[in-house]
């Protein structure tokens, strides 16, 4: 209790400041439909009609809510209304590029951290490859793959994700592999360990814990690659297609709803990760 | 065929140099770790110009550098411009505004612990969401210059960059505040002469990270709704005219502001926290 | 690649007597817009002619010009400035059928703003979609002789978004808007017609093409894939007289196919009757005179023409011909 308070305290001001934004903003509308009628309203007319705007400037959380519920239980959760079915493509998306992020970053460290000619290499330009704008490669992502064939919409989704997520692992991994002091490492050494022992037993065991403290992070990069890769990239299925849609067509509502579902998907993946992290330190008897 | 053939042989030939130098002592000097990122550069490069030519990729779908260089050569006026647009005017007006509004709420709250609680695990999780998917909301309401576009990175870099700020400042040890408090240091000598400069180190890793954020929110904001000028812009509207050497020239030009971005904050860094030990030659 | 491409091609028509495949990539995300492909697939013309057509939606970043040179799709529905501009860079597309007669394409102004005429464009902000659809537009400002560069007694041009909030918010005087589409988000969001102007390009003498079906010039040579061409227009511009004929069911059939899920019935319903007045009066033959219309267009002075002379060979009855028998 004492833990959520202080969270529930600030959670409640932030509503309460998101109502005061959403009468301020959604107010002018009223005042000027109010004007192109030639009639004036008073400031506790113009209140509830800023609360049920079908296009609101800002919507207020209730109606946000609203819209989600209809979302997530109005229908069954195959059909193609149902923000469960597109935070289930989203979800898939996050996975695949959580994964290669993972597998890419992992291999890179190996890679660099048994020859020095690639950390020399490789090591400044994967630095460089995070300070390019993704957006900005996204299209060329698109073309590229679908030029070489690709035909699955996933496939350039899941290298956009994993463009973001390999970096946190990398860097983490480089770290986690180059933890063994001088003296272990000399230990292995007196006893005739080769380089292939010498990691399996020494090297990859030092380095989980730095793995899985980089978790959290490759999972949230992966979910952001995700959705700015479905935002422009043919608006077919999954949240960040729905807001492009919502935003086209003018349904506010469809878009802020898919907002706070990708904010509710990005929760829940960190809480999972977060257990997954927890298990795998108490199985390597780390402190709990 | 020639041209795959070469560019392979270019790319082996250049992977011994590299080994070799790293091998040799001059690995081991700034020089040689130069040449080494440098020349794997360049054969990355050649490398995508065999490719292209030896698979005859038409320039529509991607065009070599050799095609990409002269576009960045003949459009340096275009390039500026849409550069002053993002960049200095969307995105660092938007990091600096960000990041002045993190620290000042980081210092606000530092005295209530209470608040400290409550904001830490909100910043904590609004920090992992997608953010982006505010860029359309942001430009309704800010317009469609680069006000917008600052506001998307302010959001951005925003939570990031407080919660480090609020790290920073609990990362002192007991010791050291009781040794501030045996001096009878008042609360703000102590949070300027021992707490700020310890946090320091915690703060510019925040900077860092939301130096791409920043770059990242300024271009896409630009896909909802921009004047006619802007990398986000250009970049949209050249691959509806497949002008796709336009495009990456902007990607270049994104790459070169976000890398010299980084390395202006990591300069500062070394610079303000020269006392910690990840600054050790 | 050119090579790999073609024996794609031969491999899959090595399938012989089962179905043919062709790939169709829209402009846009699903919508009433191109009903006619969607009602010609769930209604079975496609079927009937023997042909397993994948309709491919389209989105802000894709570009069907793109996609075709890319190998993508065997025929893309592209605008046609855009198919002009992108055989001027050398992706030879040619239009072998027009289902849209008339163009849809409109500005729409708030009345408040005192614009009655075009003329009064000048010193205001006009909002543009880009993405290979500013052409009109430019086309047309340069008819006008008001400078789109932000110069004094020139307009300014806005990027617009995909929506009309810049109208809404009163960020721009007119924004570009479709008469099946954008216009009536405009209505929707409380705004009476009367409080608005307009100004239809069609109207204004400098329509240019829209909607048309586009293939890469060399594919045509190929006997099978032009055969194969042949039933596709066919088959599609029977969906396409059947969707203004029943206009409710066919925007239900394009419901049906919406990934997103986020379209609403009224939106399609609504944006088909509008599309019916388009696609009327074209039985899918390009006619020569809306296409030098549209090339004169393009062509005409100002300080930046969309193509720089007139092409050749950029559309062909050789289809047509055949599958209107």
């Amino acid at each position: 209790m004492t833990r959520a308070l202080p969270v529930l305290t600030v959670l409640m001001l932030i509503v309460a400041l998101w109502y005061a934004g959403a009468v301020w903003l959604n107010s002018t509308w009223v005042y000027d439909q109010a004007q192109r009628v030639g009639t004036s309203v008073t400031l506790a007319e113009v209140i509830p009609q800023t609360m049920t705007q079908t296009r609101p400037l800002l919507p207020p959380p209730h109606q946000v809510a609203a819209e989600l519920w209809k979302g997530v239980a109005g229908q069954k959760v195959t059909s193609k209304r149902s923000l469960v079915y597109h935070g289930y493509v989203t979800f898939r998306g996050t996975m695949m590029g959580f994964a290669l992020g993972i597998v890419l970053g992992v291999g890179l460290a190996m890679a660099i951290v048994r020859y020095r000619v690639m950390e020399l290499s490789v090591m400044p330009w994967a630095i460089i490859s995070q300070t390019i704008p993704i957006v900005a490669l996204a299209p060329m992502i698109l073309t590229v793959s679908n030029q070489i064939g690709v035909e699955n919409r996933e496939i350039p989704k899941a290298i956009i994700a994993a463009y973001l997520s390999f970096f946190p692992v990398l860097v983490s991994m480089v770290k986690g592999l180059r933890a063994p002091d001088a003296m272990q490492l000399d230990l292995l050494c007196t006893y005739g360990a080769s380089d292939a022992q010498t990691f399996r037993k020494l090297r990859l065991p030092a380095s989980m814990p730095y793995f899985f403290a980089s978790l959290k992070v490759v999972v949230a990069a992966a979910l952001i690659g995700t959705i700015v890769g479905e935002l422009p990239t043919g608006a077919i299925e999954g949240l960040g297609a729905r807001m492009l849609i919502g935003s086209q067509f003018g349904e506010p509502l469809i878009m802020w709803a898919a907002l706070f579902a990708a904010a509710i998907l990005a929760g829940g993946l960190i809480l999972l990760v977060g257990l997954i992290e927890r298990l795998a330190r108490a199985r390597m008897g780390a402190p709990a | 065929m020639i041209w795959l053939l070469g560019a392979v042989l270019f790319w082996l030939a250049a992977w011994a140099v590299n080994a070799r130098i790293a091998a040799s002592p001059l690995g081991q000097r700034q020089a040689g770790r130069l040449m080494v990122a440098g020349l794997f550069g360049i054969t990355v490069l050649v490398l995508w110009e065999g490719l292209v030519r030896g698979f005859g990729v038409p320039a529509v779908i991607l065009p070599g550098p050799s095609i990409i260089g002269p576009t960045i050569a003949g459009n340096l006026g275009t390039l500026w411009a849409d550069f002053v647009q993002t960049v200095i005017k969307g995105a660092l007006s938007g990091f600096a505004i960000g990041a002045v509004a993190a620290f000042v709420t980081a210092i606000a709250i530092d005295r209530s612990p209470f608040l400290q609680k409550g904001l830490l695990p909100i910043g904590n999780f609004v920090s992992a969401l997608p953010i982006v998917g505010l860029a359309p909301v942001l430009v309704m309401w800010f317009g469609f210059d680069w006000q917008s576009k600052a506001a998307v990175v302010v959001v951005m870099v925003f939570f990031p960059l407080l919660v480090n700020m609020v790290a920073g400042l609990q990362a002192t040890d007991r010791l050291s505040r009781d040794l501030m408090a045996t001096w009878s240091a008042s609360y703000w000598q102590a949070l300027f002469k021992l707490r700020l400069p310890a946090a320091m180190p915690f703060a510019f890793n925040g900077l860092k990270i939301a130096a791409t954020l920043a770059l990242i929110g300024a271009i896409v904001a630009e896909f909802f709704g921009s004047p006619i000028v802007g990398m986000g812009f250009r970049i949209s509207t050249e691959v509806g005219r497949l002008g796709l050497d336009m495009v990456w020239a902007e990607i270049a030009v994104a790459a070169l502001a976000g890398s010299a971005l980084y390395g202006v904050i990591a300069l500062i860094e070394s610079w303000v926290t020269f006392w910690h030990p990840s600054q050790r030659k | 690649m050119k090579k790999l491409l073609s024996a794609a091609v031969f491999a899959a028509l090595g399938t012989g007597a089962q179905a043919q495949d062709v790939t169709l990539q829209l402009k846009w995300v699903t919508q009433a817009q191109f009903a006619g492909y969607y009602v010609a697939a769930a209604k079975g013309f496609y079927e009937e002619e023997g042909l397993n057509v994948t309709i491919k939606p389209g989105g802000p970043d894709i570009a069907p010009t793109q996609v075709i040179a890319g190998g993508g799709a065997d025929v893309i529905v592209e605008w046609m400035p855009a198919a002009l501009a992108a055989r001027e860079k050398g992706l030879p597309l040619v239009n072998i059928a027009q289902p849209f007669k008339s163009s849809g394409m409109m500005l729409t102004c708030l009345k408040e703003t005192g614009i009655t005429a075009p003329a009064d464009f000048a010193d205001k902000t006009l909002g543009v979609w880009f993405y290979g659809n500013e052409y009109p537009f430019l086309s047309w400002m340069s008819q006008l002789n008001l400078k789109t560069d932000g110069s004094a007694g020139g307009v300014t041009v806005l990027k617009q978004g995909f929506n009309v909030d810049p109208l809404l918010q009163k960020q721009a005087a007119c924004i570009s808007t479709m008469t099946y589409n954008e216009y009536w988000q405009v209505i929707d969001a409380g705004i009476a017609e009367a409080d608005l102007v307009t100004f239809k390009y069609q109207d204004q003498g400098v329509a240019t093409m829209e909607d048309g079906l586009y293939v890469l010039e060399d594919s045509l040579k190929d006997q099978a894939f032009e055969d194969k061409m042949v039933k596709f227009v066919r088959a599609s511009m029977k969906g396409w007289k059947y969707a203004e004929a029943n206009a409710d069911e066919a925007a239900m059939i394009v419901l049906e196919n919406d990934e997103t899920g986020a379209q609403t019935e009224t939106h399609q319903k609504r944006m088909m009757s509008e599309v019916a007045k388009l696609t009327a009066g074209s039985n899918g033959a390009l006619d020569p005179a809306d296409y030098d219309r549209t090339v004169a267009s393009l062509l005409s002075p100002g300080s930046d023409p969309v193509i720089s002379k007139a092409p050749e060979g950029a559309w062909t009855h050789q289809i047509t011909d055949k599958a209107l028998q």
